[in-house]
């Protein structure tokens, strides 16, 4: 398992903590520190932890864009497509007719977009996986936030001390 | 299931959240299996007379000539219109940043699905010849014959099926973190389920990261569709040139039929519900309120439109449109328009009472009235049109059939046999957005303590 910036999560330093601005204020002060490959884990999402990690824009917009535009397309090409592969006159309207098939533009494009979304969430967060991360605590899924800062060797020990002096409520050295 | 005694704080924590939540699900009772057996009965009745008019032939229904389409297709209507409170709740409500609808969303998203699961029943058992069924779907045949893209039935096809995979989708992207929960809490071969359908979720930043983009893009585009639905299944009649069906103010009227239906239908269901399950901390009267405030509005567009029909009937000075609609209040279908308008625009108006709005044994009531008159309206709709149009050689009266009727009961227990199933196995509140809601109330209650 890796953090948001890629290091591994194998060793280091898990802080817990019971209140949200009391995680904020542990994010700040460790990136003060120069610990910016921290990874959170949050019981609720949260714009707040974010904006505090500097972490703004997120890839699954292209992911939907590409989708919408794929189903409006395929739209075109299954409504206009088979009108003219097969030209037969119907209810007096010209083969391509606009209007009515502008409803199935509109279907595939809404559904492409919701599959293609589903489908960026899995990639960007390399999902389905088996085993959890070890420095995951079933605590995270209920009311405390996690903080890991990844360390090994003599770093240990000074994430260890910068860790205790935020507000975390149980401090774990791992690896 | 636990009951209205389960001890619930009235200020609750996360952790409290997250233990009352997910406590029905792990407290089976009698009862419960009582409900489902008497649901499965009605099933087992609905798929008897399905099988029954298989093999006897679509005879065996009311529905000749000129009445071809009677409760099947007013049924299908019915189920369409009740699934769209779901999308509305979830999707238009969390673009409006409505914060009342963390409690009921996730309820009202799994009645869109089982909805839309009922709707798509009625136009298989309407064609009599099921196994026919796949002629309306685009796919490439030897003779390259493809389904005619210019008719709204086609749409229909396009519009029902695509809203149920994104209603999906919707509602499984929002039960991602909430089967994490479960999963932690759950041992044995129930963590390995749970743990499967969480994908692995552990509530990094970077999960919550795309997971919040997709969620808005995903009720972005839900908003829309859910609009488009109902204009659609509207198109299906005002597309036509029966007298009562055409007329441009159908998909308005339609869609917001839809939502007075499906809102009261939540406010049906919620209400046991949160009895049943001892949620009262977390879906308030404050919450029924806002709903009832949604019926009366919804109520008033209805009662407009039913008014609007009649005067454009007059305004057009087409004495065939005319007459349809006099036939419609006063003809053979009087009791069934009349109860519809007494059901849809006179009993919601008692909502404009707060006392009302505040007594949960009155709205439940209400909204039962709602649902039967919304099920008349498309009755109304359908039927007294097709037996009343052009020719007064062509008119003719439909009376439905046991099979019909049976297969209309079925489906309600169809609807609520999945419901169940539902509620006993997965969160009927949105732990993880009811827990956003309370960590913000928490900071703002600590903040205003610290000032």
């Amino acid at each position: 398992m890796r953090t948001h910036t890629g290091m591994t999560m194998s060793s280091g330093v898990l802080g817990q903590y019971d209140t949200l601005p009391g995680t904020l204020d542990a994010i700040a002060r460790l990136r003060d520190a120069g610990h910016r490959d921290i990874e959170v884990f949050s019981p609720i999402p949260s714009p707040e932890i974010e904006e505090a990690m500097d972490i703004h824009s997120s890839p699954v917009r292209v992911w939907a864009l590409t989708g919408a535009i794929t189903g409006c397309t395929l739209g075109v090409l299954l409504t206009a497509g088979t009108s003219l592969a097969y030209p037969l006159v119907t209810q007096g309207k010209p083969l391509v007719s606009l209007p009515p098939f502008v409803v199935f533009m509109f279907e595939l494009t809404v559904l492409l977009t919701g599959i293609f979304g589903l489908v960026a969430l899995l990639v960007h967060t390399k999902r389905p996986v088996i085993n959890l991360d070890p420095a995951y605590r079933t605590s995270f899924s209920v009311d405390r936030w996690g903080i890991f800062v990844p360390a090994n060797g003599e770093g240990t020990a000074a994430a260890e001390a910068l860790v205790r002096e935020t507000s975390a409520v149980d401090v774990e050295v791992q690896g | 299931m636990a009951t209205a005694e389960a001890k619930v704080p009235a200020h609750p924590t996360l952790a409290d959240a997250n233990r009352d939540i997910t406590r029905p699900i792990a407290m089976p009772e009698k009862r419960f299996y009582l409900v489902l057996g008497v649901a499965a009965a009605g099933l087992a009745l609905m798929f008897g007379a399905w099988f029954y008019q298989i093999g006897a032939g679509i005879g065996v229904a009311g529905i000749t000539h000129p009445v071809f389409w009677g409760v099947y297709i007013t049924t299908f209507v019915f189920w369409v219109g009740i699934a769209h409170s779901g999308t509305l709740i979830s999707a238009i409500l969390y673009l409006f940043r409505s914060g009342w609808r963390t409690t009921i969303n996730r309820t009202a998203e799994a009645m869109t699905i089982f909805a839309v699961m009922t709707a798509g029943l009625f136009p298989l058992i309407h064609l009599g010849r099921v196994w026919y069924f796949y002629y309306l779907m685009p796919y490439p045949s030897q003779r390259q014959i493809w389904p005619d893209f210019r008719s709204p039935l086609v749409m229909d096809v396009f519009a029902v099926s695509t809203y149920l995979t994104i209603s999906a989708l919707f509602w499984y992207t929002g039960l991602i973190p909430d089967f994490a929960i479960l999963r932690d809490r759950a041992k044995g071969w129930m963590y390995k389920i749970y743990g499967a359908f969480s994908l692995g979720w552990q509530g990094t930043v970077s999960e919550w990261r795309h997971y919040r983009r997709i969620y808005l893009y995903m009720a972005g585009i839900a908003t829309p569709l859910v609009l488009s639905v109902h204009s659609v299944v509207s198109w299906d009649f005002a597309l036509s040139i029966v007298p009562g069906w055409h007329s441009t103010i159908f998909a308005p009227y339609f869609v917001a039929g839809a939502i007075f239906s499906g809102v009261a239908l939540v406010i049906t269901i919620m209400i046991p519900l949160r009895w049943a399950f001892g949620l009262e901390a977390y879906i308030t009267e404050n919450h029924f309120e806002n709903m009832a405030k949604l019926v009366l509005l919804t109520s008033l567009i209805v009662g407009f439109s039913y008014g609007t029909e009649f005067f454009l009937a007059y305004y057009s000075a087409d004495p065939i449109e005319i007459e349809s609609f006099r036939w419609r209040a006063l003809g053979a279908y009087a009791l069934p328009f009349w109860v519809m308008v007494f059901c849809n625009v006179v009993v919601p108006q008692a909502l404009w009472f707060k006392k009302v709005r505040t007594s949960l044994p009155a709205l439940f009531a209400l909204t039962i009235f709602v649902n039967i008159g919304m099920w008349y309206e498309r009755f109304v709709i359908i039927v007294t049109s097709l037996a009343h149009e052009y020719e007064p050689g062509g008119w003719g009266l439909y009376t439905p059939s046991w099979v019909e009727m049976s297969i209309l009961v079925g489906s309600f227990c169809w609807f609520f046999f999945w419901f169940l199933l539902f509620s006993r196995s997965l969160p009927v509140i949105s732990i993880a957005e009811v827990k956003e809601h309370l960590a913000h109330e928490h900071a703002h209650a600590h903040g205003d303590d610290d000032e």
